[in-house]
């Protein structure tokens, strides 16, 4: 009884205080499973190498011993040359990101996914020693992925796009030119594959294909990062917003590099008050 | 003196046996956190919940909840998820079946199939009811989720208990003792021996 109400007081004060604040617990665990977690992942790239390279070898059997043998090698080496040109390949996308922006950006690698079956959140394997806090946003070349949730010194947590608690300020179009304003986020039964927009007026046009960007007014991401492209729209009308599901523009399914921006987004205005509020407010 | 030898002997039993059950633990714990960068199915397989009903059904109820509480904290503390909804719904999970075991024989090793499918299901259940209660709706489909959890822990789980059974309990450890007594005792009376 001692243990079931102990757990649903930690339970109760983690859903209270979730947004925004860091929990010790989390940290310790982030920070002593990093290291662990960042050797698996070096150990299964390495282990699904040398599984690719029996896959090769085995492929090859066919063929007579001596070209076998040469085409196994030079199958290996290709591999691996490919799996450096992909790598490449995203490395400059995230530094061309981060030259075309002014916004300083942490490259970092994926070295853990969620261990429970319900959430997908990943972990990355810069923390605050990078300058990385809590609510910053990450990216990759394709499009933004998520943001921050738990910072340890070694290892962060990151909240993907689809999770249904995360959100982001979207516009149909380009900002500016678009008035197909609304917010993104994850549902449940779409998976990792898709995410809703919504809250876009019936009134404005919005096609498939059309490119979805961030508006920057949620206070997380900075605006013009691309979300992904429209592929399903169900049109509304001028009471009824549209039903907009959008492909994510970052490959959740193969994320390896992702890059944190440094961004802190400008403070918001408070609105001037008059003396006759102020000193409403002072009364009350 | 024999007293003595006995009390030691017991004592070094008991704390030999926790200390496998630890190990055991641990090892569900890492493999828990490291296997879905692997492979993404694997993480269906809920590990620490095989070693909590395991120790539920071997009736030792506060070696089951604080093993189910500490394994739920921990995989909690890692994921997306409320911290201390594994550990509520683990901990509760272990106490219903350590309380179905002190009152039905459930020492068969067929009987842990459903055992474990009903432990996976209950575990899952009060998961995802403290999630919505709390407005963290998990990021999947419920009933899938759910089934393909089911039938992955029950799958694995049947076969890791073996293990573990072969590892850990005592009474196995016994009877492979006696096994081993009784086929040298065959052996020096065979018929090749005879002659």
């Amino acid at each position: 009884m001692t243990l079931l109400v102990a757990n649903l007081v930690i339970m109760a004060v983690d859903a209270k205080d979730a947004d925004g604040r860091q929990k010790v617990l989390r940290i310790w665990t982030q920070a002593f499973a990093s290291p662990l977690q960042n050797a698996s992942s070096k150990a299964t790239g390495a282990t699904s190498g040398f599984f690719q390279q029996m896959w090769n070898f085995r492929s090859t059997a066919t063929e007579n011993e001596q070209l076998k043998e040469r085409l196994a090698q030079v199958e290996t080496e290709l591999h691996i040359a490919r799996q450096a040109t992909a790598e490449n390949e995203r490395l400059r996308a995230l530094l061309l990101l981060n030259e075309k922006s002014d916004i300083k950006s942490v490259p970092a690698r994926v070295i853990a996914r969620d261990p429970s079956v319900w959430f997908n959140t990943i972990t990355i394997n810069r923390g605050s020693s990078w300058g990385i806090q809590v609510n910053m946003p990450v990216v990759t070349a394709g499009g933004i992925v998520g943001r921050v949730i738990t910072v340890s010194p070694w290892a962060s947590q990151v909240m993907l796009i689809t999770d249904e608690k995360a959100g982001a300020g979207a516009v149909v179009g380009q900002l500016g030119q678009s008035g197909a304003l609304g917010s993104v986020r994850g549902r449940a039964d779409l998976g990792v594959g898709l995410i809703e927009m919504r809250y876009v007026s019936g009134l404005e046009k919005v096609e498939v294909n059309d490119y979805v960007m961030t508006t920057g007014q949620d206070g997380i991401y900075p605006p013009g990062l691309n979300v992904g492209r429209v592929v399903e729209v169900k049109n509304g009308t001028a009471t009824q917003a549209h039903q907009i599901l959008i492909q994510p523009g970052a490959q959740f399914d193969h994320l390896e590099e992702v890059a944190v921006l440094l961004y802190h987004p400008p403070p918001r205005s408070v609105p001037e008050q008059t003396p006759q509020q102020n000193a409403d407010r002072t009364r009350r | 003196m024999m007293y003595w030898q006995l009390a030691s002997g017991s004592i070094s039993n008991a704390s030999m046996s926790k200390l496998k059950i630890a190990v055991v633990l641990s090892v569900s714990i890492l493999l828990q956190l490291l296997l879905r960068e692997v492979w993404r199915p694997l993480s269906y397989i809920d590990f620490p919940l095989v070693v909590v009903v395991y120790i539920a059904l071997q009736r030792d109820a506060w070696q089951a909840l604080l093993v189910g509480t500490l394994a739920g904290l921990i995989v909690d503390a890692a994921s997306g998820g409320l911290v201390g909804a594994g550990g509520f719904s683990k901990t509760l999970t272990a106490y219903v079946i350590y309380f179905a075991a002190t009152r039905v024989n459930l020492e068969n090793p067929l009987l842990r199939i459903p055992v474990l499918a009903a432990g996976s299901l209950l575990d899952s259940a009060i998961y995802v009811f403290w999630h919505r209660v709390l407005g963290y709706p998990p990021a999947v489909p419920l009933m899938q989720t759910m089934s393909y959890k089911l039938i992955a822990t029950t799958v694995v789980g049947t076969l890791a208990l073996y293990l573990i059974d072969a590892l850990v309990a005592e009474r196995s450890a016994q009877r492979r003792q006696f096994a081993t007594r009784r086929r040298v005792a065959r052996r020096s009376t065979g018929p090749l021996r005879r002659r």
